[in-house]
């Protein structure tokens, strides 16, 4: 197949008439068409023709990460602090292998991005040239569409579709590879591309939204079981009013948080393997599942075929391929969740009746398993207990910063990961950063970093733990260099906590290869990066350390030393029901 | 190690075999990405045919058999028809003979 057809396929007017441009320079002007404002990059051989003419694009701000996987989850940060789509670079072989884990992260976090990528020259592709890879090959399987330049005329037209894709439907990410002699080919000559948006129906069609209306009626259990594409598709504000409107309770999953305030009256909590019990218990319980920008991940519903036995489903989603994939659903609404949470009016205006029982149950339940932060502080003391350090932190941090919304907070994976699901306060979608489809351990400290240059306004705390902030641990150089006010929270427990807690509960306390007792000290490992940083080691000490993080200026870091034994609770075990949790 | 974390169940296909029709523009990495979104989604090829038609895009015949994970052609049809240059993939089959009135 080759890349000329499509040209012509797309009505390509050819200009021939335009001032001679390397691919370069094209490339660098039609990112800066798209609104770019911010790239996290890394060059190397490849892409060296892009970076010579970079500083002449003076709209393009570069941020120079320490390791490609950095740049590509700084990117992420940033488009999901902003709303826009990130751009990260990186150089071709080992550079653009870097990116793929970043890459797949985007891929399953639905995250636009443009990922661009320096290839070895067209003459050398294929021959197993030195720095060369077949990322365009490499990537298919998580990449939501991926371009090889072969001519630098395609390169506008390109681009601006790459961002087009990118952000458009259920977004995610886009790689343009681009081979060393394209990028120092000069042209006079622009193809123009003409984006072509796949035909989607805005919204579900009437039959199916007056289905969806007759389901409500009927239900006596009813509960909305909302994902992360709620703020992808721009309907919180839908939502909140149509959960307003009916009085429905609703459960949230990892990426959801935030959806509906964490203190709001009908929000049960997160589902699923580390759910609350009362949200887990409405799941199991309810006789409708309202289902929207959610997509019955495993991590969510546990043993699939006994989640929600008794429910009907009415599923909203961007992406037709969600619905039906795992559950038959009984009314299905594809298109905007926007349209069609603000199309739904089963009550004609008014709550759902009947429903009054259902949700005093739901909300005792609630008021039942609430946290007892201060018994367990007291059975944990001297020693600090993270649930209520990361509950404090983010009160305090809101408190303090009043005249803001709530702090973004950023994390990586693990029981930390956990905990700030369970524990920290979120209002908006935006202000819960993390990596909830790859899981990717390394995340939260460039993903930090890249939130704060996206939203400089916004106070961003990143939560890690001692076995994550190891796997991009010289991204604190790039706190440095740009002196990013990231304020960073260490929990460090000094093992691989939930493999250590999988190995207690799961594996006989077989704790293999999870101790990390040779840590270094992750204090003195900042100050050597030039960041402030200080350790609290007992629960004496945590309020103060609060205090100092919040109100140091500049990039700082919290390393709190906290119990190996403490693990999260409740646990679903795997391939078993919701309704199955266990406690400590 | 706990009874919960062993397979339940032998890894078996289901036996879900059908045909798809897939029509894809012509632009590099179509193909390759029809045909791995096919496997990666859990079916193995019994059979592959391409060809161009008059208007330069491909017509792409596949025969194939799910290797044992969730199998829903229809889903896999809204997962092809997804991809970009991917126009349109639809399940085929068989023709029933008209019932005579």
């Amino acid at each position: 197949m080759t890349t000329a057809k499509q040209f012509d396929r797309q009505e390509t007017e050819v200009a021939t008439d335009r001032e001679p441009k390397s691919g370069s320079l094209l490339l660098l002007e039609a990112i800066a068409a798209q609104g770019v404002d911010t790239i996290f990059g890394y060059p190397g051989g490849a892409i060296m023709p892009v970076y010579d003419v970079l500083p002449q694009i003076k709209s393009l701000r570069h941020i120079l990460c320490r390791h490609e996987q950095g740049c590509g989850m700084a990117a992420i940060g940033y488009a999901r602090a902003t709303g826009r789509t990130g751009t990260a670079f990186a150089t071709s072989g080992p550079g653009a292998t870097n990116l793929i884990t970043a890459i797949a992260d985007a891929y399953l976090d639905s995250v636009p991005v443009v990922f661009v990528t320096g290839q070895v020259p067209s003459n050398l592709m294929g021959t197993d040239a030195f720095q060369e890879v077949d990322i365009f090959g490499m990537t298919l399987p998580v990449v939501k569409h991926s371009y090889i330049v072969r001519d630098p005329a395609d390169i506008p037209g390109m681009v601006a579709e790459a961002y087009f894709i990118a952000a458009e439907g259920r977004p995610g990410p886009v790689l343009i590879d681009l081979p060393k002699d394209v990028a120092n080919a000069m042209t006079t000559q622009r193809h123009k591309w003409r984006p072509y948006p796949k035909q989607k129906p805005e919204m579900g069609e009437s039959h199916q939204i007056a289905k969806a209306e007759e389901l409500m009626r009927e239900a006596k259990k009813p509960l909305f079981y909302i994902g992360g594409g709620i703020a992808q598709g721009d309907g919180v504000a839908e939502l909140r009013e149509l959960v307003e409107r009916t009085q429905i309770p609703v459960v949230s999953t990892l990426k959801g948080l935030g959806s509906l305030p964490s203190d709001h009256p009908n929000y049960l909590g997160m589902l699923g393997m580390h759910g609350l019990r009362a949200a887990n218990y409405a799941v199991q319980e309810c006789d409708l599942l309202i289902v929207a920008g959610a997509r019955f991940d495993d991590r969510a519903t546990g043993k699939l075929d006994t989640f929600a036995p008794e429910a009907k489903v009415i599923h909203m989603d961007i992406d037709i391929a969600e619905i039906n994939k795992l559950r038959a659903v009984d009314a299905s609404l594809d298109g905007s969740l926007k349209k069609n949470l603000a199309a739904i009016d089963p009550f004609e205006g008014g709550a759902a009746p009947d429903i009054e029982d259902w949700k005093e149950l739901c909300y005792s339940r609630r008021a039942m398993h609430e946290w007892d932060y201060d018994g367990a502080q007291a059975k944990a003391y001297p020693g600090v207990y993270a649930p209520k350090l990361l509950h404090d932190l983010s009160r305090r941090a809101d408190a303090m910063f009043k005249n803001e919304t709530a702090a973004i907070i950023t994390c990586d994976v693990g029981q930390h990961q956990m905990w700030v699901a369970q524990h920290c306060y979120f209002d908006e979608p935006k202000d819960h950063i993390t990596s909830g489809g790859l899981g990717t351990m390394g995340f939260g400290l460039p993903a930090g970093l890249g939130a704060k240059l996206g939203a400089p306004e916004r106070t961003v705390i990143t939560v890690s733990g001692d076995g994550s902030i190891m796997m991009n641990i010289q991204e604190l150089a790039t706190l440095n260099r740009y002196g990013i006010s990231l304020k960073i929270v260490l929990l460090d427990n000094s093992v691989l906590g939930m493999v250590r807690q999988w190995q207690e509960v799961f594996f006989d306390k077989n704790y293999s290869e999870t101790t990390l007792d040779d840590n270094p000290d992750f204090a003195l490992v900042a100050k050597a990066f030039q960041i402030e940083a200080f350790t609290v080691n007992t629960a004496d000490e945590v309020d103060a350390g609060i205090d100092r993080l919040l109100k140091t200026d500049g990039p700082v870091l919290m390393h709190v030393k906290i119990d190996p034994n403490e693990n999260v609770w409740p646990l679903v075990p795997p391939g078993r029901s919701n309704a199955d949790m266990m406690e400590r | 190690m706990t009874e919960e974390l062993q397979r339940d169940k032998t890894f078996e296909p289901s036996g879900v075999q059908g045909k798809l029709k897939i029509v894809l523009h012509d632009v590099s990495g179509t193909l390759i990405r029809a045909l791995g979104t096919i496997e990666r989604r859990g079916y193995d090829y019994r059979d592959v045919h391409c060809t161009q038609r008059v208007d330069g895009d491909f017509d792409l015949l596949v025969h194939i058999e799910d290797t044992g994970g969730p199998s829903n052609l229809d889903t896999l049809c809204k997962q092809l028809e997804r991809l970009y240059n991917v126009v349109s993939a639809e399940k085929v089959g068989r023709r029933r003979h008209a019932e005579r009135a």
